[in-house]
């Protein structure tokens, strides 16, 4: 599904004068299927107003532009809301706060008996399993425990399988390796790595972790003050160091060695990506030494 | 849930919101007394207290219609005790009879009494809590309450409750609209149905919102025991409220109503029965 | 004379499995200790025993003279050892800015006059002398730690200890943390203990403890911490991206020189690289 907004606008509390707040300014942004999309900027730049837009918490106020999202029209009245939210799975802040059932497959299956009521139980504990089973757990152990027996980095993964459970084609997520240790945040990020392709078409991804932007996006979208400062690939984004900096972001650490080495007289060129970035910058550095 | 300003509290700069907000505590009271002063139909000590609240809403500089809103919670009680003073009360000259009907002129005027003492109760009572934040407001109830103390009661728990309750109510509120925003996203419907329906479409807000609200007091209890909670038993209070000119000159002006009330009702002039 | 000494310590919540396991320590005056492991090796269980807030089951803590022993220096202990706990919305007591500040004070019973000059200086020394009559609410993240850290400050404490103080925050508001933090150890002397899982918190610190299953596995300075990345990868725990990038190139055959632990030092090797040529 291809998640298109034109002249998007947001206000909040547009009535009363003194404390509305223009949350989105005529915001123009395409994200195709099969992205691995970025959204990032500063904290109350509209980044999370937007994404609330793409499943409809938010609602589009009227004559505040144009929202699509695959063959959905958010602007329309009768827009089928319910499945709108089935094909687009959208993971919170600490989304392990949302857990509340007293087995971890009841609190994974609750999307689906909202979705589609009409499953047989056999189809819908097929489901549940796949899901447990995708975010890395194992569904026969865990199933009738307590969800909230389970550690921090685990509650969260028994959160996202209640999302993917659904099967959406679209997942969003709002900064979910936040509070993660180390290995926690390794195996969380090539968990999405996995899904991405293979179980879920589009990731937009929103985030402070301009590495984890640099290393995993392909496109990403910077907000600033409500409205886009500009769309691309991480490396488009990256390229003007100052610019960055200047929108309260920091710069992946790739970028920035990039950013040092060219003022330095040397050029890398590397997609940003770890990998890429060593391996470029070994042929250039090593090359000319080998020259002196 | 962002849009809700909790409390009705109207920030502005004005007279009476840098009143004490004790004395506007107690001038609140006083004015309550000074509408039950007014004896039966002499609608002219209700006249009285009307300008009272018309010229303090002026001069806190609070928009008329804001004050008149707060009569919109009780207006379902109003309405029911004035219809069931207009068409039951028997006492009095009968006006109109039909059915088992009867409206009498007696029936009428307490209708009309009565609307109008609870109307300017509210009325005042919002005033306060229209110009009194909830923090000053929690400030001048435990000023108040120090003479508990000598019986035992334990004053500056309570205030603590009351200012830490103020402090967790807009950070709750957030919590639960994040939590409706998650569950919503899973497919939770919380607008249609049935109230059993919608009362069991809460339980996947109500169960993380209860579980992270003991998780939050916790971790407060945490951080308040770190920073020497019960460390002295002599705790010491920084804020401390200040009688100021303003508020001798707020409490002439209700002694002054009161006054004016109890004068008024020596006057027969309107509608004696 | 070390601030604080943990002798044999053990803990446990639940009486079966101990979190705190035979651990000893020192922690010397003015020193800026980092505490690092992965979630549940312990961390944050040590720094609520450092401040008193929970007793060992065995063994000894003293803070400044003080034992833990001895249920009257309780609030001695609380007094030198302030901390700040991970969630910002979590520890502030009360709706307006110089209100949540005196709440310390107040509790040890100090005299008004005394509370409004700890107010001035404990705000003054965060950044945040503007916002006194604010309301917590209206504030950013890093705004209200700062808050909190205040909130510390005006007990005027011996150490402050950042349990994962910084987690929640943007980058922004972790960076308005850590200065401020860096600044109190640098000037007021003041002894900081950071307990984290971010590494790039840990390249500030004089000495480094690593913490796993309850017991210390590693310690030593930055250096020499990030030194061991594989160690400290069996320990659920890496390097600073930038030194795992720079052993990587050195992998390569890329001649970097000299300890990378930040973006800034592998920066400036590479660029000595290119002017070498």
């Amino acid at each position: 599904m291809r998640i298109e907004a034109k002249n998007l606008n947001y206000t909040y509390s547009p009535k009363a004068k003194d404390f509305s707040v223009r949350a989105l300014k005529n915001v123009n942004l395409t994200i195709e299927e099969g992205d691995f999309f970025a959204i990032v900027g500063h904290t109350g730049s509209g980044k999370s107003t937007f994404v609330q837009h793409i499943n409809g918490l938010i609602k589009v106020q009227k004559g505040s532009g144009e929202l699509t999202v695959g063959e959905f029209d958010l602007t329309d009245k009768k827009c089928d809301f319910k499945s709108l939210r089935a094909k687009t799975g959208m993971v919170f802040q600490y989304p392990e706060y949302q857990l509340f059932a007293e087995t971890v497959r009841d609190d994974v299956a609750f999307g689906l008996k909202n979705f589609f009521p009409n499953l047989s139980e056999k189809e819908r504990e097929e489901k549940v399993k796949k899901a447990i089973e995708l975010v890395g757990l194992d569904y026969k152990r865990i199933k009738d425990r307590s969800p909230f027996e389970f550690s921090g980095g685990q509650k969260r993964r028994i959160a996202i399988a209640g999302v993917l459970v659904s099967e959406p084609e679209v997942l969003i997520l709002d900064e979910p390796a936040a509070g993660l240790d180390p290995q926690g945040k390794k195996d969380f990020l090539s968990l999405l790595k996995k899904v991405h392709g293979s179980f879920v078409k589009t990731i937009v991804i929103v985030s402070h972790d301009m590495n984890l932007v640099s290393e995993y996006c392909n496109r990403a979208a910077v907000f600033s003050n409500g409205g886009i400062y500009k769309v691309g690939s991480p490396k488009e984004i990256f390229s003007d160091a100052a610019a960055v900096e200047g929108l309260g972001l920091e710069l992946p650490v790739t970028a920035y060695l990039e950013n040092e080495l060219k003022k330095a007289g040397v050029e890398i060129s590397s997609d940003l990506t770890e990998e890429d970035f060593i391996n470029n910058a070994a042929k250039v550095l090593i090359k000319k030494g080998d020259n002196a | 849930m962002k849009d809700v300003t909790f409390g009705q509290y109207y920030p502005a700069k004005s007279f009476v919101h840098n009143m004490d907000p004790r004395i506007k505590i107690l001038a609140t009271i006083a004015y309550i007394v000074g509408v039950f002063l007014v004896t039966p139909f002499h609608f002219l000590g209700f006249a009285a207290c009307l300008i009272f609240v018309a010229v303090v809403t002026a001069v806190a500089k609070v928009p008329f219609l804001r004050v008149l809103k707060s009569i919109k919670a009780i207006l379902f009680i109003v309405l029911f005790s004035a219809v069931l003073q207009i068409f039951f009360n028997r006492q009095g000259n009968v006006l109109t009879e039909f059915w088992v009907i009867k409206i009498t002129d007696y029936g009428l005027l307490n209708a009309g009494y009565i609307t109008a003492r609870i109307t300017l109760i509210v009325l005042g009572a919002s005033l306060l809590t229209l110009t009194t934040s909830p923090v000053e407001l929690a400030d001048g109830i435990e000023s108040l309450m120090y003479p508990l103390k000598f019986i035992k009661f334990p004053v500056h728990e309570f205030a603590l409750i009351m200012s830490i309750a103020l402090r967790f109510i807009p950070t709750l509120l957030g919590e639960t609209d994040r939590i409706i925003k998650a569950q919503k996203a899973r497919g939770a419907n919380f607008e249609s149905g049935n109230i059993f329906k919608r009362a069991k479409a809460l339980i996947p807000v109500l169960i993380p919102l209860l579980i992270s609200s003991f998780r939050r007091a916790d971790e407060l209890a945490d951080a308040m025991d770190a920073r020497c909670y019960g460390g002295s038993k002599q705790r010491t209070r920084y804020k401390k409220l200040k009688i100021t000119y303003r508020d001798i000159i707020g409490a002439v002006v209700v002694a002054g109503l009161i006054v004016g009330v109890v004068f008024l009702n020596k006057f027969y002039v309107v509608l004696a029965v | 004379m070390p601030i604080i000494t943990a002798e044999n310590v053990n803990f446990s919540y639940d009486k079966k499995r101990n979190v705190i396991k035979n651990l000893s320590l020192c922690v010397n005056r003015g020193e800026y200790l980092a505490v690092i492991g992965h979630n549940g090796s312990g961390k944050s269980t040590l720094a609520r025993l450092f401040n008193a807030l929970i007793l060992p089951d065995s063994g000894k803590i003293t803070v400044d003279g003080f034992s833990s022993d001895d249920k009257k220096s309780l609030f001695e202990i609380r007094k030198r050892v302030g901390v700040v706990f991970q969630n910002p919305d979590n520890q502030l007591v009360a709706s307006i800015v110089e209100d949540d500040v005196a709440f310390g004070p107040e509790n040890l019973g100090v005299n008004r006059a005394e509370i409004g000059e700890r107010i001035d200086y404990a705000l003054k020394a965060v950044g945040m002398e503007n916002f006194r009559k604010s309301s917590p609410e209206r504030l950013s993240g890093g705004q209200k730690q700062r808050i909190a850290i205040a909130g510390v400050l005006a007990l005027k404490p011996e150490v402050i200890i950042l349990d994962e103080s910084t987690a929640m925050l943007d980058p922004k508001g972790r960076k308005e943390v850590l200065s401020v933090v860096k600044k109190l150890n640098e000037e007021e002397k003041t002894t900081v203990i950071t307990v984290t899982h971010y590494m790039d918190e840990v390249v500030f610190a004089d000495r480094v403890i690593v913490l796993n299953e309850g017991k210390i596995a590693m310690e030593g300075t930055p250096e020499e911490i990030f030194a061991s990345s594989d160690e400290l990868e069996k320990l659920g725990l890496e390097t600073p991206l930038a030194s795992r990038i720079a052993k990587k190139l050195k992998e390569k055959g890329v001649d970097i020189k000299g300890e990378i632990f930040t973006e800034k030092d592998l920066a400036e090797a590479l660029c000595a690289l290119k002017r070498k040529i």
